[in-house]
């Protein structure tokens, strides 16, 4: 190793982690290769694409933009922490059942942008849904899907069936 | 064994319903496997790629030694070295007229496009292997360098390959008997040149590669990001001089192809080469940069069309002619010939063109290899006819509507073979046009339409797509194109369990299409079992029989009649063991449900699990005489020749005319693939292309200077629709069923691209028809179109 490691810790999931990694080292790697948390995907390392998004301390982030030791304390939210168990959650039910995913890459990203855009805005119109989505690219749906998802998401969560 | 080659109609229960996707369970959870998701082995290599900074230039030195001594570098190799590993990757074509090109791996002596490997570094992880790379020292010569497509097409232009003497790779001529007396009847001749830009199918994942081998240095796995796992395998076998019975190529989840993935790569190459040299694991995972330099270009085409018509519109004569930049290496398995020879082919599209001639050309230039984007050259082929449409409806004072509908194949003269030969079975040609043209609203928003097509400050107008979609190619198809590595055929194991639980494994590979789901849906209703006991096994050349794999909308078509075949082999001896056992007659017994029930006798029944019991010895009743034991069958499907799918897409535009933004107001499809397996996953697909087609057309370019540099490889600057850009889309279904293939199907996997390029570019230019601008190229970025209004305005 050509440099020297720092400790890094993080909660992830509700659970807490400790590691000794490069300085260098980018937290989506942490996640992905020191924890085994692979749902989250690189896509461009650039913080365009929106593939790498996690919940930082309850807020979306791009996880291939900050050094794991950078964000060392705080809490993360990946896609494998969307639900407790093993069923999907009224976002997730409601992609599955708009058919808002094809290969699946840029999802769970598409997922964790929508835990955000609907807590902050629990009705959104068509415009502000375009608007809360435009963080994340997706190459294979064209969006509608995605769109009407979130919508539905949106209105069985309001009608507490989530 | 007789077995009847096609199912009944009525056996088609779950096929045609929307079931929701299968593969959602893994996709939407972070349990999805791609590539670099598979779980990385003990003592895994690591590989960095030094790509060229020279577009053209003869490698004078290469210096490994700071490289080398970086702690945790294992490893670095030149060109020459990995070229004493495997052999130069070469298509080893049989097409008349072709020039094959021949690529090192990693190059040697010199490089032709920037991006090209010219060392790998071999580190103990992915950190260090990037350290390694900047600590390479490589001096160029730099040579003048063939960028463009017409440059490089020049008799004097800069040779990318020297052995050839020439850089045109691929030179194809076509006419039929009598085309210039054709062309001396027409009323009017229309020639117009259109031009496309260079762009890239940019799936989300990247690609990479993880190759290792077993304890005896003897069975080699590798696990890759492609569309084309059987072919791989076969190229490994052969470049590597390894036996391809010890090669098993797995793709896991694959983040979106677009045909990107439907080549072999160099570092699919090195993976295993090197997997081999070292006997341990070694992993290459690309990224952005990467996969924009070096991942398959497509679409730098330039047609020039001549029309012949007669007072009415109607086409009497056509010529096109079509070049298309090649970039510096003839990819593989397609060859320079993909686009070129693609292109003047599907050009007729849906109209009745019976003299018809073409010369087209594949153009080597120091750039990115081109290949496969969805939808190959269709989308640029119909925007070359459509836009031809649009320009005779204008010549003749005819609506582009009533031009199309005059041009059209009519029902009557179904089944049709095109003047280039290929044959049209069944479609919706005019029947779809008119049904757009409803949805839309076609006539009332021409009534309403301005002749300046200014409405509210924005110049608006609409534009008409009819199209055919190549799909579903067999032995004959891929023979006729001279893929001589491409099988054509596709293949399925379809294996009933002991507990009647079915298992189909078919040889295609999933990148999005939602195979998990849409083949089960088909093998359910063949075996006569609930959707729920039926799984999919695809991507795997360890598991599934021997095929072509997944690109050119081959999937339901090949795939799809290879699981059918294979079930109703099964099927029958399910209905022979239930028949003895019942007592009855095998032609009385239905598979329905899981259950075999004697027609008429609702309570003569046996489960599917009973079947399985005796067919696997695990029950009191013996096999009918003659049977083999087990219950599965393997069996191919060749299609043959395209199956040709059709549909119609019309797009309303709003150009702002003070910036020259466009903004898609409507957009209705009306698409025909046969018969539907999942609607909903079809209409995805439709959806998906044609958000591809408003990036080609608004907003993606892939831009190279003068000197070879490509000057957005980034997402930043190689811009991506966002669900800002898009329409929501309508979507509507007919069904011409063919009798083609064994499920009626037509393929559709690159319909919604084909459709939509011409359909948002025919907007466009009717919203600018009323300054008199002439749209004849892609892409219209904003600087473009505001161009176009600016100078209408100086000149009127």
């Amino acid at each position: 190793m050509s440099s020297g490691t720092v400790e890094v810790r993080l909660t992830v999931n509700g659970v807490e982690y400790a590691r000794s990694v490069e300085p260098r080292y980018l937290l989506v790697d942490f996640l992905r290769h020191e924890l085994g948390l692979t749902g989250t995907h690189v896509g461009c390392e650039q913080g365009v694409c929106g593939a790498c998004t996690v919940l930082l301390d309850g807020v979306t982030a791009r996880s291939c933009l900050h050094f794991a030791v950078q964000v060392s304390g705080a809490e993360i939210t990946t896609i494998e922490g969307v639900t407790a168990d093993d069923t999907l959650s009224p976002i997730q039910e409601a992609f599955h059942s708009n058919h808002a995913l094809q290969c699946g890459y840029c999802t769970p990203g598409f997922v964790l942008t929508t835990v955000e855009l609907l807590r902050e805005n629990s009705a959104p119109d068509e415009s502000e849904i375009r608007q809360g989505l435009t963080n994340n690219i997706c190459r294979c749906t064209g969006y509608v899907n995605i769109i009407k998802a979130v919508a539905e998401a949106a209105g069985n969560m309001k009608n507490g069936a989530g | 064994m007789a077995v009847q080659d096609r199912p009944d109609e009525s056996s088609w229960k779950i096929v045609g319903q929307s079931v929701p996707r299968r593969e959602d369970a893994w996709l939407l959870t972070g349990k999805g496997c791609y590539v670099d998701d598979v779980p990385e082995p003990p003592n895994t290599l690591h590989l960095g790629f030094v790509l060229s900074p020279e577009a053209h230039a003869r490698i004078v030195s290469i210096d490994v030694a700071e490289a080398k001594a970086l702690p945790g570098v294992f490893d670095v190799l030149t060109g020459e070295d990995v070229a004493a590993l495997a052999q130069p990757i070469r298509t080893g074509f049989l097409l008349e007229g072709h020039r094959d090109t021949s690529r090192d791996a990693v190059a040697r002596d010199k490089v032709r496009f920037v991006g090209e490997a010219v060392a790998v570094v071999v580190a103990e992880n992915p950190y260090v292997a990037e350290d390694g790379v900047e600590r390479v020292h490589i001096t160029y010569d730099p040579l003048p360098a063939a960028v463009d497509l017409e440059s490089a097409a020049r008799d004097d232009a800069p040779v990318v390959h020297e052995e050839l003497g020439t850089n045109i790779l691929l030179e194809s001529t076509f006419a039929t008997e009598g085309l210039d007396e054709a062309f001396a009847g027409a009323t009017h001749v229309i020639k117009e040149t259109f031009r496309t830009g260079r762009i890239a199918g940019v799936p989300m994942e990247p690609r990479g590669c993880l190759a290792t081998t077993d304890r005896a240095g003897e069975e080699l796995t590798v696990w890759t990001s492609t569309q084309i796992p059987n072919i791989v395998k076969t190229a490994l076998g052969k470049l590597l001089g390894h036996p391809e019975s010890n090669i098993r190529v797995i793709t896991p989840d694959v983040g979106g192809g677009f045909g990107t993935k439907a080549h072999f790569y160099p570092e699919e190459l090195v993976c295993p080469a090197l997997a081999l040299k070292y006997g341990r694991p070694v992993e290459w995972i690309q990224d952005r940069r990467e996969e924009l330099l070096t991942n398959i270009h497509a679409r730098e085409h330039i047609y020039t069309v001549e029309a012949g018509i007669d007072a009415d519109g109607v086409i009497v004569a056509m010529h096109c002619n079509m070049m298309a930049n090649s970039g510096a290496y003839s990819s593989y398995p397609f060859g320079a010939t993909l686009e070129p020879v693609g292109g003047v082919r599907f050009v007729l599209g849906p109209y009745h063109i019976r003299n018809y001639g073409y010369e087209t050309r594949a153009v080597a230039s120091h750039t990115c290899p081109a290949g496969a984007y969805r939808g190959t050259a269709q989308p640029t082929a119909m925007l070359a006819i459509e836009g031809m449409m649009d320009r005779i409806a204008r010549k003749v004072g005819i609506d582009p509507a009533e031009a199309r509908r005059r041009n059209l194949i009519q029902p009557d003269q179904l089944p049709y073979t095109t003047a280039v030969g290929m044959f049209y079975s069944t479609g919706s040609y005019t029947e779809s046009l008119a049904r757009a043209m409803e949805m839309i609203g076609y006539e009332d928003y021409r009534a309403s339409q301005p002749a300046d097509r200014l409405v509210d400050g924005k110049y608006r107008g609409i534009g008409i797509c009819c199209y055919t979609e190549n799909s579903g190619m067999g032995v004959a198809a891929i023979r006729a194109r001279g893929w001589s590595t491409l099988p054509g055929f596709d293949g399925a194991l379809v294996r009933v369990a002991t507990d009647g639980k079915v298992k189909a494994y078919i040889s295609h590979a999933a990148s999005g299409q939602g195979h998990y789901t849409s083949f089960a849906q088909i093998v359910a209703d063949q075996v006569g079992v609930p959707f729920e006991d039926v799984s999919i096994v695809v991507g795997d050349t360890g598991q599934t029989p021997a095929g072509t794999n997944t690109f050119a909308s081959r999937g339901t078509v090949t795939g799809g009649g290879a699981a059918i075949r294979a079930c109703l082999v099964v099927a029958d001896k399910m209905k022979r063991i239930a028949a003895q056992v019942l007592e009855v007659s095998a032609d009385d017994i239905v598979l329905e449900d899981g259950k075999a029930v004697v027609q008429g006798v609702p309570d003569m029944k046996l489960s599917v699990r009973e079947i399985a019991e005796v067919a696997y010895s695990m029950s009191s009743h013996d096999l009918p005489e003659g049977e083999d034991y087990g219950l599965e069958a393997t069996d191919h499907y060749d299609a043959g020749m395209p199956t040709i799918a059709n549909a119609v897409h019309i797009a309303a535009v709003a150009v702002d005319a003070a910036d020259g933004t466009v903004e898609v107001e409507r957009y209705v499809v009306v698409h025909d693939c046969g018969r539907i397996i999942n609607p909903m996953i079809v209409d995805g697909q439709v959806h998906g292309g044609a958000v591809q087609a408003l990036g080609e057309v608004l907003m993606e370019e892939l831009v190279y200077d003068e000197a070879g540099q490509l000057q957005n490889a980034t997402l930043l600057e190689y811009l991506l629709p966002t669900a800002l850009d898009i329409p929501m889309i309508e979507v509507e279904h007919i069904e011409s069923v063919t009798d083609e293939n064994p499920g009626g199907f037509k393929g559709l996997g690159e319909g919604g691209v084909i459709g939509g390029v011409p359909a948002l570019t025919n907007a466009i230019a009717d919203a600018l028809a009323g300054i008199g601008a002439n749209v004849n190229s892609n892409p219209l970025r904003p600087s473009h179109l505001s161009g176009l209004i600016a100078a209408s305005k100086r000149f009127s």
